[in-house]
């Protein structure tokens, strides 16, 4: 199928390298500007792409004309729709709060390289989403992954550049775990074109893509930061600039997930029964210790990316259930949605409440419900999808997944769904608490622009109203 | 508990180590046979080498990102602190220099050579481009050219200059009904520009990942 000039889907992609590149020629600090139009075009070509899907089902895009398992075939259906859709609103918004956030005085010298790196980074989850060749996914992750170290980097303190180097290297490995296997792949089975592969292989396959399939999923859970594989989480977006932390946390984590999932659902389903459990019981593990350790951490967005481990576990929990019926796989990427949006909204709304009380501790919070009342709360709403509690997107996630697992009779998950939920508004409330104590006599607060509250507050908001308007989103995925 | 760590740390490498050994013993044989269907379709692809075919046409859309990879490595040490300090000329040795001047004009020659020669035996712009950025390390050392600071407009041109030549014929082509589907006459021709493009700027960006480091140590 070749009917499309003009292909939304590849322009998804062409796009982004397009003004990132340019954004790069401009010099160090430039392609706000820039990335903010071509960022709104991207949502507009994301929405043309989800609406002819949903009109013609999935559309095939033969790259060079050769077609698989000669040539690389970007395949667009339902799941990448909605992974797109995510990724270029929230960017777009985030893009809107970046060139607020970094247009302060004492912020500009960490805008360096922050506008080419982000372009870099959204054109390489697009790729993702869109390829349909697992060595192409591959080169799609390699890009992802240095464009997530250098935008870590981007703030320039010394902890931070230990933070970079460390995800660096956890990155590398992970990459490297995964491109041993796509070896592994093309040597049993000649190709690595996913829809070849599909057919190939049977539930009693050769031990080398046994192989194959343990190292690429390892090396997509560290990528994901599943627990264990998660610490190298928190100094990295814990410590990186506010619309860093917010793009790495909403996004950057769900597209190896979305991967993992691809691949469960893909040419590893024959394969993936036995992993299944073991993938739940991690995710199970993430959402209890993620927790656990959001409620303990001193640091405003320690706490929001100690929350990002917990939701990525809900992810996971998916995994055994995914057997039961097309319930599990809406309510995941139900959740990577809530939490995408959500947690934009959080690290957006702690960097606001960072700058305005000049401090990063939940101690020097005290007193910021008077002074930035909208902020307070966005983080509240956000809050609200991040324990889960009707309507928001997040509620009707957590509703779905425990609809999947009483539906298949699994009523361990259950529990930890709930006790996750508890705990995420035991940590929700500490900051909100605080936010409301009086402030002590010698605090000073600093004016934030109000483009920086706007966008938090728009985030959180698309984050609840999101659960209403679910039906068509889970739709879209057929 | 470290020692125990290390421990299990070996075990596992060993066992995986094993593991692959027995895998790749009993590999069987491949039911899709690419080499094949690139020989089948190489007088279609606009040049005679296969590597060349499989990396520009074929799979072409894995080297654009591919060198988006490596321009972004450049951008990323940039951002980790390449390139900020101020660059002193290295120790001279005339012996050093002398030899530096001579070979420079092979070196770019022979550049230009494996940059041709892409189109029917091995070489290419990738190949092209490592000679060029070897060129440069090798007038560094010999203290003919100085380490680089941040990269001003002109060298951000050339750092670029191939990928968006790459990216425009992708952008472009797409009026054929699919990103890089080049028509069979004219494959040879834009290939070779491509190729061209990306000698250029991939002798940048290597040279770049050493020159904006040298720098800081000199």
């Amino acid at each position: 199928m070749t009917e499309a000039w003009p292909d939304p889907a590849a322009w998804l992609i062409l796009l982004p390298l397009a003004w990132a590149t340019l954004a790069f020629l401009a010099g160090p600090g430039r392609g706000g500007r820039l990335a903010i139009p071509a960022l709104a075009a991207q949502c507009a070509l994301a929405l043309w792409l989800a609406v002819s899907l949903a009109e013609s089902g999935a559309r095939l895009h033969p790259v060079g004309g050769w077609g698989a398992p000669l040539g690389i075939d970007l395949l667009a259906d339902g799941l990448s729709a909605v992974m797109l859709l995510l990724t270029q609103a929230v960017a777009l918004a985030l893009a809107v709060y970046a060139q607020a956030y970094f247009a302060d005085a004492h912020h500009r010298h960490e805008a360096t390289w922050f506008w080419p790196l982000t372009g870099f980074l959204i054109a390489a989850m697009n790729a993702l989403f869109l390829s349909a060749d697992l060595f192409n996914l591959y080169v799609t992750l390699e890009l992802l992954g240095l464009a997530a170290v250098g935008l870590v980097a981007v703030g320039g303190g010394t902890a931070q550049i230990a933070a970079a180097l460390r995800y660096l290297l956890v990155s590398l490995i992970a990459s490297g775990a995964y491109l041993m296997g796509v070896a592994l792949i093309y040597g049993t089975y000649g190709t690595a074109a996913i829809a070849s592969l599909a057919p190939l292989i049977d539930p009693t396959p050769p031990l080398a893509t046994w192989l194959a399939a343990g190292l690429m999923v390892v090396g997509l859970m560290a990528k994901t930061a599943l627990f264990p594989f998660h610490f190298w989480l928190p100094p990295a977006h814990g410590g990186a600039p506010a619309p860093v932390s917010a793009l790495l946390s909403a996004l950057v984590v769900k597209a190896s997930f979305y991967l993992v999932l691809r691949l469960a659902l893909g040419p590893f389903a024959p394969l993936a029964e036995m992993a299944a459990w073991l993938a739940g019981g991690l995710g199970a593990a993430a959402i209890l210790w993620g927790s656990w350790q959001a409620l303990r951490t001193r640091h405003i967005k320690r706490l929001v990316a100690w929350s990002t481990v917990a939701q990525l576990g809900y992810l996971f929990l998916i995994f055994p259930l995914l057997a039961a019926d097309g319930l599990a796989m809406q309510a995941g990427v139900m959740q990577a949605v809530a939490h995408g949006l959500a947690k934009a909204a959080l690290f957006a709304a702690a960097g606001v409440l960072m700058r305005a009380t000049g401090r990063d501790t939940l101690d020097g919070l005290a007193g910021v419900a008077g002074r930035v009342p909208l902020t307070l709360f966005a983080f509240g709403l956000a809050g609200v999808t991040i324990m889960g509690l009707p309507p928001s997107a997040g509620f009707l996630a957590k509703w779905l997944l425990i609809d999947a697992a009483l539906a298949s009779g699994q009523w361990g998950w259950v529990v930890v769904i709930i006790a996750g939920g508890l705990l995420a508004a035991g940590y929700i409330f500490r900051v909100l608490r605080r936010a409301f104590l009086v402030a002590p006599e010698d605090s000073r607060f600093h004016p934030v622009p109000r483009r920086l509250e706007w966008t938090a507050f728009a985030l959180a908001v698309a984050s609840v109203l999101l659960g209403l308007r679910g039906a068509e989103l889970v739709a879209l995925l057929g | 508990m470290n020692g125990l760590l290390r421990s299990a740390v070996v075990i596992v490498g060993l066992s995986l180590a094993a593991a692959m050994v027995i895998a790749l013993l009993q590999l069987p044989s491949a039911a899709v046979h690419l080499p094949a269907l690139v020989a089948e379709n190489l007088a279609q692809s606009g040049v005679e080498h296969p590597v060349t075919a499989v990396l520009l046409n074929f799979r072409g859309w894995d080297t654009l990102l591919e060198v988006a990879v490596l321009l972004l490595a450049l951008l990323t040490l940039l951002t980790l602190g390449g390139g900020k300090a101020p660059a002193p000329a290295a120790a001279v040795d005339p012996l050093l220099q002398g030899l530096a001047r001579r070979m420079l004009p092979l070196i770019v020659l022979t550049a230009g050579y494996l940059l041709w020669a892409g189109a029917h035996r091995p070489g290419g712009a990738f190949q092209a481009g490592a000679v060029l950025a070897a060129g440069a390390v090798f007038l560094q050392l010999a203290g003919l050219l100085p380490a680089w600071t941040a990269p001003r407009r002109w060298l951000r041109l050339g750092l670029v200059l191939g990928f968006l030549v790459f990216l425009a014929v992708a952008a472009a082509l797409l009026g054929q009904g699919a990103l890089l589907r080049y028509p069979p006459a004219l494959a040879g021709g834009l290939i070779l520009l491509i190729e061209a493009g990306l000698t250029l700027s991939l002798g940048l960006i290597l040279a770049g990942l050493f020159l904006f480091l040298t720098g800081r140590d000199a």
